[in-house]
């Protein structure tokens, strides 16, 4: 990951490659072995996807930045 | 009187208070009109004709003995197929749940029926609200009135679709990713995702637990207004229901745009996005005519389009995962692939990834608070692109994620799109407006200004 505590994170998360056989295994590891039979292209996909969404998000501006609560607007503005 | 599919809501309820319309002849009429335009639309999953006919006749009872319930009595809605409806099936248009009866109302439900409204039926959506246009699951896809070779948007795509068609003049739908906005820009018609937690989500098939909205799909800026007017509010049994207040919302309605600031968000369709010619023009020409209208606009930036739809992706995805893993572990031939594939990344995303994705989330939502501290309503585009067709899987994979309504799920600020005009080839182009929370009553003092001035709800899709 790159960006730190002191600069505005304007960096994406690096995230490698995913192969198949780490697919099979994280797809196995979920319980997903009726799909990776059945479905397999679609597991690909989806691991793929998951990749891709991940890192294309920024890194935080600030690592201790608290995460919660994620949706409170509360008694409005 | 004619015409009686193309009465709004309001007008419709109007007319029955004072007994020039009876509710069982409204009812009627849209039946038949249902009868005649579903085979090509395809928007009702479940119509409950002998339930609505029987509600009528208590409608018109309830008026004749001067006991109206409420602003929307007599008036007949459609239902997304995710939202509970009692004695129904909640089918969210999937083989997972084909058998799966609702004991009681969804509480949106509830409160339309207490305001007097009639349920037709439940609607078409996208599996579980996320496939997409599917040609192998129970029921068929929705059509687009206008053009019935084109998708009507998604995922509330029944209620979009009837809505637009004249099958009834409201109807509910929810917005996680877009997906009230998406059906209301492709169709022509209003649809607005609220504040979060403004509207109960009990009862509502949950697809992701903070993205979730509720929100009314109507004709019209001021039956959308009333319909929000009934369902909003306080649910102490919904863990995200806002202890706001809520009403009030078509109070400034008429009051015109002068003086107003609003932002024009141009970098999404221009450089994120960069929208078809015919949808730029259209924003162009809502921005230009508030301008005219006497409303201050200017420009405003926001965080790329991009990173949005990655945030929303990942705590959408995360969170649908708890929802549909064991499902998806037993019983995966029994989604569409769609769905199928739209479901299964949650599987591959970690905890670390759920975590900053929900920290970027609080900084798009400072952004976003920011951008509306210095103006009053923020104009973008809703669809980048016209209406795609719907047997060509190749675009509207393409088109589909080519919006900007993914943002305000992700911020959770309410959000309208309506129609901006119409293409050369006579499909509908959007436009959205998006509000501080709790402000929906400035997006419709917006809306109504352009509607209008540009007439939306007077054009009426070619059909029937």
């Amino acid at each position: 990951m790159r960006g730190n505590a002191t600069t505005p994170g304007s960096a994406v998360m690096e995230r490698a490659a995913i192969d198949r056989t780490t697919i099979e295994l994280l797809a196995r590891r979920a319980g997903l072995d009726k799909a990776l039979a059945a479905f397999p292209d679609d597991v690909t996909a989806a691991a793929t996807q998951a990749g891709t969404a991940a890192a294309r998000m920024q890194a935080p501006a600030d690592p201790r930045a608290e995460p919660w609560p994620p949706m409170k607007v509360g008694a409005g503005r | 009187m004619n015409d009686l599919h193309w009465l709004t809501a309001e007008a419709a309820a109007r007319a029955i208070a004072a007994r020039e319309v009876s509710p069982v002849e409204l009812t009627k009429a849209l039946l038949e009109r249902i009868e005649r335009l579903d085979p090509r639309l395809n928007v009702f999953i479940r119509l409950d004709a002998d339930a609505a006919i029987a509600a009528a006749k208590a409608a018109e009872q309830e008026i004749i003995a001067g006991r109206p319930r409420g602003p929307l009595h007599g008036v007949p809605v459609g239902i997304k197929d995710i939202i509970d409806v009692a004695g129904l099936p909640t089918t969210c248009h999937s083989k997972i749940l084909v058998d799966n009866i609702a004991a009681e109302d969804a509480v949106c439900v509830a409160r339309l029926r207490g305001a007097g409204a009639i349920v037709l039926g439940k609607l078409s959506t996208h599996e579980f609200a996320i496939g997409g246009p599917s040609f192998d699951l129970p029921w068929p896809p929705a059509r687009n009135p206008w053009n019935t070779a084109h998708h009507p948007g998604g995922s509330s795509s029944g209620s979009g679709s009837g809505v637009a068609a004249g099958l009834f003049p409201m109807a509910l739908g929810s917005d996680t990713g877009g997906s009230v906005r998406n059906p209301a820009s492709a169709c022509g018609i209003v649809g607005l995702k609220p504040t979060y937690g403004l509207v109960s989500r009990r009862g509502v098939f949950p697809l992701a637990f903070t993205l979730d909205h509720v929100g009314p799909l109507t004709r019209t800026v001021a039956d959308n207004a009333l319909m929000l007017e009934v369902i909003a509010g306080h649910d102490p049994l919904d863990p995200g229901s806002a202890a706001a207040p809520a009403g009030g919302y078509a109070a400034a309605m008429e009051r015109g745009v002068r003086g107003l600031r609003i932002g024009f968000v141009r970098h999404f369709h221009e450089t994120d996005l960069p929208a078809s010619a015919e949808v730029a023009a259209g924003l162009e020409n809502v921005a230009g005519t508030l301008k005219s209208l006497g409303a201050d606009l200017r420009d405003i930036r926001l965080p790329a389009l991009g990173e949005f739809a990655a945030v929303n992706r990942v705590i959408l995805q995360s969170e649908a995962w708890t929802i549909h893993g064991s499902w998806l572990r037993e019983r995966p031939g029994d989604y569409g692939r769609l769905a199928r594939r739209r479901l299964l990344p949650g599987a591959f995303l970690s905890a670390g990834d759920y975590v900053h994705a929900n920290r970027r989330r609080l900084e798009m939502i400072a952004a976003v608070d920011d951008a509306l501290r210095e103006v009053d309503v923020l104009l973008c585009a809703s669809a980048m692109d016209p209406p795609s067709r719907i047997e060509d899987a190749e675009e509207t994979e393409r088109t589909y994620p080519r919006q900007a309504r993914t943002p305000f799920n992700v911020t959770g600020h309410p959000a309208l799109a309506m129609m901006a005009g119409l293409s050369s080839n006579g499909l509908p182009l959007s436009v959205q407006f998006v509000g501080r929370n709790f402000a929906e009553a400035t997006l419709f003092q917006v809306a109504g200004a352009w509607e209008r001035a540009a007439g939306t709800d007077t054009r009426h899709p070619p059909i029937g």
